[in-house]
């Protein structure tokens, strides 16, 4: 169990700088996700708080001791890795007791941390096999197991369900929240999975070219996005961005965008300066179509046209022309909708974003 | 369907030639030694036009192994023996050893490499006169010291007449149980971990030939009449260095295939474990790569058994202390005429070689049906 801190902390291979000063405090038993598009350096901040990358700049400090030049094993995290990193010919006792071993357990210790991680990973019938005759989701278990038994102040995953197929990574995010709740260990978890994300995560840590652009609960950074990069990355579909105005009208501050006019809730973006361009930013899921008339005020909704529709099973998607901006709506249940079809749609304006179109930062 | 066979006798066509001329030229003519050292062709008129053989048995193996004139065999198959393990421990080890230290990713690796592998590439005709030269009595590595102001060395690298670990060829069957006790139970403690009831078994074998051996002492029945003692002779030494410095290079160059085919993650996952980079070559990277040891060893014993040239260009067919069998069925066969004696030899060595390579190739082919 111990905090994780990353003070400034910078990476350069050569003169490329892949880590521009990162500042994260990970609280003790805390669950965090790294998410990021390929490249932007998750991986690189894992294998540097895990001691496999040398740090360039700044600090990393677990517990409360400053880690920049302690040696990985000394550092007491454990890693599992998105190919699992077994060692191909020990069988899966020997995987899991090898760490033990190299810190010199006792023989019997060794088993019985063997046989109590193997119990909690069902894992008891594998033992005396190699990786080789294990399935994907088996080694993902004996890569995890391989991390419980030593337990380490910190667990670190980097991808570790990207080689599975939907169901069976589906069944080990599960396992995967069961554990953290059992063992309470500080995790930092690496994912491209948004749904991996957004379920597993006590904070989320949304990195972009090295830089972090937002650190917050997975609610958090759905509805209150940092800026226009946050709000395309977090969800799926992603938000709706359309290009506004803030004016007056009648007295009520109101969001302008060609034809379409929405007045905005009397709690948000009054203060902003009249005649403002603005970014205007609706989730997909803050645009109804079903039971407006009850769900909605009357000055938010709207007349549409359908563009497309698809159905997802639970929900559909659409795509709407409003007014002349086009939006795509998630709109709950089977709406069987034609290209041309009129409905009368609401949007959830208290969840509105607005971004300044400069900076594409969220306006507070 | 008829395709595929169709396919299969194209097949069978254009491998025909090659089975036809490895059958004859290939085991024709194994089955023709095997025949020529059942027989006593030899002697005064062995190059005759029509020369006499008379089919005698194994008379010639019995000879290689107890007959008195034979000495000299079995010296030469001792020190073959001798070779080819200081050749493998020292080729292996060595070549390992460099494998690791490249490894580590120096500067100059890709130089290193190729300054390491370039011994290979010699002939062994070359290397031997190389070597011929610096272990010269009075020249080469025994003036080294002189360089740092000490006394030359003395050593005769390849006429030395010492011989260590000597041993009573008489007592054969008695050091032979011996080893076999020795082994059985090295085996025995090996296997002790993954199942104690084959370690038992093992162990009881060893102990029971262990004790054979030594409360039968000297009732068991001797392999000669007269006393003759062989052993590890010291002017081997100079051969073994001249045959390491060519092979550890290629040994390097296999393992080192091999290191750097473990992925980077493997590596990590054993440092975040706790292993220090000793313990990640002993525990993790030598071992998974058992393959490649054993394809060194196979390849490198049936070279040694095999070994000519090297020994032919450094110290000529003759030199009594580097005998090696290679040579005398050599000078058996085409010097002394003694054409039989010469087969029986080569069958030997042939046995030898199969007793390496035929296990080797059973596991391969095990290996590829389970997969
Ligand atoms: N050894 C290296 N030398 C130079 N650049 C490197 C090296 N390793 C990584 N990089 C660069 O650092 C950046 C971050 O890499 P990293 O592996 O952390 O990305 P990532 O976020 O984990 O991506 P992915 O989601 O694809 O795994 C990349 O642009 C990569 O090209
Ligand atoms: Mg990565």
């Amino acid at each position: 169990m111990a905090q994780v801190k990353l003070n400034n902390v910078v990476k350069n291979y050569g003169n490329v700088k892949v880590v521009h000063g990162a500042d994260l405090l990970i609280d003790d038993s805390e669950f965090i996700v790294l998410v990021g598009p390929s490249g932007c350096g998750k991986s690189t901040i894992l294998r540097m708080i895990a001691g496999l990358e040398t740090i360039s700049g700044g600090e990393i400090v677990i517990g409360d001791q400053v880690v920049n030049r302690v040696s990985p094993k000394d550092r007491n995290v454990a890693m599992v890795f998105q190919n699992y990193a077994l060692y191909p010919h020990m069988t899966v006792r020997e995987n899991m007791a090898f760490g033990l071993k190299m810190a010199k357990e006792p023989r019997d210790i060794i088993e019985k941390k063997v046989n109590q991680a193997a119990a909690t990973l069902e894992l008891g019938p594998y033992l005396d096999r190699k990786p080789a005759a294990l399935s994907g989701g088996q080694r993902q278990r004996v890569a995890m197991g391989r991390a419980i038994v030593r337990q380490p102040d910190v667990f670190l995953f980097d991808e570790p369900l990207s080689n599975l197929d939907a169901q069976l990574r589906t069944q080990m995010r599960m396992e995967l929240k069961k554990l953290h709740l059992q063992f309470k260990t500080t995790t930092i978890y690496v994912t491209h999975d948004q749904i991996e994300a957004m379920t597993l995560a006590d904070r989320i840590v949304i990195l972009k070219d090295g830089y972090i652009q937002q650190v917050g609960s997975p609610i958090e950074v759905f509805e209150r996005p940092a800026n226009v990069f946050v709000a395309q990355f977090i969800g799926n579909p992603p938000m709706n961005i359309i290009k506004g105005k803030c004016t007056r009208v009648n007295g009520a501050m109101t969001l302008v965008a060609g034809d379409l006019s929405l007045q905005l809730p009397e709690d948000k973006y009054q203060d902003i300066a009249e005649g403002k361009s603005v970014l205007i930013g609706i989730r997909p899921d803050g645009i109804k179509v079903r039971d407006v008339e009850h769900r909605i005020r009357e000055e938010w909704r709207k007349e549409a046209t359908v563009n497309v529709a698809e159905i997802l099973g639970g929900q559909s998607l659409l795509e709407l022309n409003i007014s002349n901006n086009r939006f795509i709506a998630e709109v709950e249940g089977r709406m069987k909708l034609h290209p041309g079809d009129k409905v009368t749609v609401g949007f959830e304006l208290d969840r509105v974003v607005l971004f300044d179109p400069e900076t594409t930062e969220a306006i507070a | 369907m008829r395709e595929v066979s169709r396919d299969r006798i194209k097949a069978f066509l254009t491998l025909l030639p090659s089975i036809v001329l490895i059958g004859i030229f290939v085991y024709g003519f194994i089955g023709n030694t095997i025949w020529i050292s059942l027989t006593d062709w030899g002697g005064v008129a062995a190059l005759a036009e029509h020369p006499v053989k008379h089919f005698i048995g194994i008379q010639n193996y019995v000879d290689l192994f107890t007959g008195f004139l034979e000495g000299r065999f079995r010296q030469d198959m001792v020190n073959a023996v001798f070779y080819s393990v200081s050749l493998l421990a020292g080729a292996v080890g060595l070549g390992m050893f460099i494998a690791i230290l490249l490894d580590r990713k120096p500067k100059g690796e890709d130089f290193l490499r190729t300054v390491f592998l370039y011994p290979m590439s010699l002939s062994f005709i070359v290397s031997g006169t190389i070597w011929r030269w610096m272990l010269a009595p009075q020249g080469g590595v025994n003036i080294l010291p002189t360089y740092a102001g000490f006394k030359p060395l003395t050593f005769k690298w390849l006429s030395a007449k010492t011989t260590v670990l000597a041993f009573n060829w008489q007592n054969l069957l008695q050091i032979g149980l011996y080893l076999v006790a020795v082994i059985t139970i090295i085996i025995g403690f090996i296997v002790y971990r993954n199942s104690r009831s084959k370690s038992v078994k093992w162990l009881a074998i060893g102990a029971l030939s262990g004790l054979t051996a030594w409360i039968g002492g000297d009732m068991l029945p001797k392999a000669l009449i007269l006393e003759e003692i062989h052993g590890f002779n010291l002017a081997t030494l100079g051969i073994i260095m001249a045959t390491i410095w060519q092979y550890s290079g290629y040994t390097m160059a296999l393992y080192l295939a091999g290191f750097n085919g473990i992925s980077q993650d493997l590596h990590d996952a054993a440092m975040l474990d706790g292993a220090s980079t000793s313990a990640y070559y002993t525990h993790i990277a030598i071992p998974m790569l058992k393959p490649i040891t054993i394809s060194a060893v196979i390849i490198l014993s049936h070279i040694s058994l095999k070994m000519f040239d090297l020994i032919f260009s450094m110290t000529g067919p003759d030199n009594a202390e580097t005998g090696h069998p290679a040579l005398n069925m050599y000078l058996t066969t085409f010097r002394a005429n003694e054409f039989a004696r010469g087969a029986s030899i080569a069958i030997v060595l042939f046995l030898l070689a199969a007793t390496f390579i035929i296990p080797y190739l059973i596991t391969q082919y095990k290996q590829r049906r389970t997969r």
